[in-house]
This record gives structure tokens, sequence and C-alpha cells, in this order.
């Protein structure tokens, strides 16, 4: 059993036990993926307040509603980050004045995010893990991360990126497919 | 493994997992995924998809969370068990007469009574709360309403609603004799609602309830997302 295996079991017991409204439980999932919760959240709404949020939104979810998870469609980090991501692109498609105002809190972003703290919590959270998935997404041909990172990190639609980048739709989709089928394929390991 | 082909599912599947899709996609994934029916091959792509979407979030750099967030989220809700216990079908009476007393006490209190907790006292006004009917449908979370027939007025309750989005509202529709006739709009709060609606269920046959621009239309632009039948 890999690295990733045993987390994912690990999980799965963790939500039953939720399940059984176990505190120590909801502590333990909460401690193995808040911080990467916040960092989605704040790349994709680029406010720290506004990400802070959405993660306790997604996690209060997961405290009441743990019954939500269903092992068949993914695992548990899947699950968690996907509530996390759909609150995230809510919010950035409702205010579509906070997109335009983006690229000024770019910079307060990035001091924001130079918080002492964040080097401890760096070095706790599976760096590891973060460099293979990072490697993995610099190896991909341009126009294909281009379209992921539109998609997930700034929340994109598919017609918005086809908007943006001047594509057919149907580029879009297919370059979306072969992206994430590589990623796939590269991190096949640590996506089970 | 299914007959059907999954090229064009596939396709459809990796961009709704970067919560992408959207137009006409979104409703031909929909109708592709009811097409393949109970397929496990449809479920393992989306189960790989949305993995990969999760990985991506790996590649930032955590951010710190406050630290007292688990303890706020732990001290706002109860644990999941209990509300379970609401749910459950073998438990299903206790949480119905959970939801019953809610929202009969509720009555009471837009009714102008008061209950007391005194034993030695007869309790005041339960003949109001006379018909408790719950809401089905696909809107998620869970609507009474409690009304005493012949009397005017219906009192609501809900928890767990989903927002209806930006702009919009929820708008409730007696439907009498076919015809939908407007009860009101209300949004939820943190996905609850109370709220008492001045008109006669009467001769109501059913109740409704769709989501609607928040200027409150007075005949429905959607089909309802929860119904309840009284006749």
């Amino acid at each position: 059993m890999g690295t990733a295996d045993l987390t994912e079991a690990q999980d799965r017991r963790l939500v039953e036990s939720l399940r059984r409204g176990d505190e120590e439980a909801f502590r333990g999932l909460f401690g193995r993926y808040a911080t990467s919760a916040k960092a989605l959240a704040v790349r994709v709404v680029r406010q720290q307040h506004l990400a802070e949020e959405i993660v306790q939104e997604a996690f209060l979810a997961l405290w009441r509603e743990p019954e939500g998870y269903d092992p068949e469609r993914g695992s548990v980090r899947a699950w968690l980050m996907g509530m996390v991501h759909h609150r995230a692109v809510d919010a950035v498609r409702r205010e579509e004045s906070q997109r335009r105002r983006a690229d000024q809190m770019v910079v307060g972003l990035r001091e924001e995010t130079e918080d002492p703290a964040e080097d401890l919590v760096d070095d706790l959270a599976r760096p590891q893990e973060r460099r293979l998935v990072r490697a993995a997404l610099d190896a991909l041909p341009p126009e294909q991360r281009q379209v992921l990172e539109f998609m997930y990190f700034e929340g994109l639609t598919q017609t918005q990126v086809a908007e943006r980048t001047g594509l057919p739709l149907g580029t879009v989709k297919s370059r979306t497919l072969l992206g994430m089928r590589r990623m796939r394929t590269a991190l096949e390991e640590l996506e089970r | 493994m299914s007959q059907l082909d999954h090229a064009p599912l596939e396709e459809l599947l990796a961009v709704r997992a970067l919560d992408a899709l959207d137009g006409d996609d979104a409703a031909r994934l929909d109708a592709s995924l009811r097409e393949h029916g109970d397929c496990a091959d449809c479920r393992g792509l989306e189960a790989e998809f949305a993995g990969t979407a999760a990985l991506l979030a790996t590649s930032l750099a955590p951010v710190a969370v406050d630290p007292a967030m688990a303890d706020r989220i732990l001290g706002a809700a109860p644990p999941a068990r209990d509300q379970l216990a609401e749910r459950r079908g073998s438990q299903r009476s206790r949480g119905w007469a959970a939801l019953v007393a809610i929202a009969a006490a509720f009555v009471l209190v837009v009714g102008g009574v008061v209950l007391t907790t005194d034993r030695t006292q007869p309790v005041v006004g339960t003949n109001w709360a006379q018909a408790v009917v719950r809401f089905e449908g696909t809107a998620g979370g869970t609507l009474a309403m409690a009304f005493v027939p012949g009397t005017a007025g219906a009192a609501f309750w809900g928890s767990d609603l989903p927002d209806p989005g930006e702009g919009m509202t929820y708008e409730i529709w007696m439907i009498d004799d076919g015809t939908p006739i407007p009860g009101g709009c209300v949004t939820p709060v943190d996905g609850r609602i109370a709220v008492f609606v001045n008109a006669d269920v009467g001769t109501t046959e059913q109740m409704a309830v769709t989501v609607e621009p928040a200027d409150c239309p007075a005949t429905p632009t959607s089909d309802p997302v929860l119904t309840a039948p009284l006749a």
C-alpha cells in the first residue's frame, strides 16, 4: 500500500468517525487539509477574508454532512477540495467586480501570504507532494497548462477561457481533457 | 463496462471537475450521464478527474488558517450524528416529531400564544397546529409548513436550504385548481427560513416553491424545487 493509499484509508476512517459525531476526527481532517483548502480559496478569490469564510463553510459542511461523501466518486481530499473550489468559483462568479480588482490584489496577496506562520505550515504540509504536482504542471505543454490554470485557479468557465484565449470552445475542451489526462498519468500514484 | 461510448463524456467530465462546465454542455453531460444509467465507468472517470483537480490545489503553498476556526465550526453546529438521528429511516418518526414540534412552536409564537413549561398548567393553544406538511423535492434541505385548516395564514420553517443564488429568491406558491397563486418570497439566512404567510391555504391542493428573480414575479418562471400536497 502506497503513502497515498494509506492517507486515503485514514481519511475514510476519519469520515466514518465523523458520521458518529467524533470531534477528534473532524480536527484530524481539518488539520490535514485546512491549509491547502485555504491556499486554494485564496488563489481563486484572491481575498484572505473571503477565502477564510469559504474554508469555514466547506468544513462546516463536512462536519454537518459527512454522509455527503461518496467513496465511489473519489477520495476524501478530492471531495473536500471540490467543496472549497465550488464555493470559491461561485464567489468569484457572483462578484465579477472582484475579478476586475484582482490584479491590484495580487500585490496585497503576495504580501499577505508572506506570513511568518506560513513557513511553518509549508514545512508540515507535504512539500514533496507539492513539488511533484508543480513539476507535473510545469511539464504540461503550455497551451494545456494555461487552460487548466484559467479554469481551476482563475475560476473561469470554458466559455470565458475561449473568449480570453480566442480559441474555439472545442479546442478549449480538448486541451482540458489532454491536460487532465497528462496530469493524471504523471501523478497516478499520488492521485490514489 | 458500459456499452455506450465514454469518449464524449470524458471531455465534459474533465471540464466539470474544474468547475468550468457551462452553457449547453452542462445539460448535455447530465443527459449523457442519465443515458449511461448506473455506470461504474462514469463514476470512475468522475473520481479520477476529481482527484486530479484536487491535486492541482496541492501545487499551491499552504496558507495558514485562523487557529480558532475548528472550534468555531464545532461550536456552531450539532454533531453530524444528531442530525442523522433526525433523518434516518428507523429514526424517522423521531425526526418528524421534532419537526412538528418546532413548526408547531413556531405557529404558537407567531400567533401570540405563549406555551408554558410549567407542568401544572394546561398547555395553551395546542389546537393551533392542526396540520403540518413537509415539502419534498430537489432543492435539498428541509422545509415544513404548519397551518390551521379554515384559518388564514401558514408558517414556514426551513433549514439547510441552499442559497438560491445571486439575485434570486425562493417564492412560495399555492396551487388552486391548477393555478399558482403567489404566497410571497423568502431568502434563507444561513440556510434557514422562518416566515409567516398571511394567505388562506384552505382551498389549496398543493404548495410549491420555485427559485425566482428577487423581484418576486407574479407567475412562476421556473419549475418547482419543492412541493407539498395538501388535498
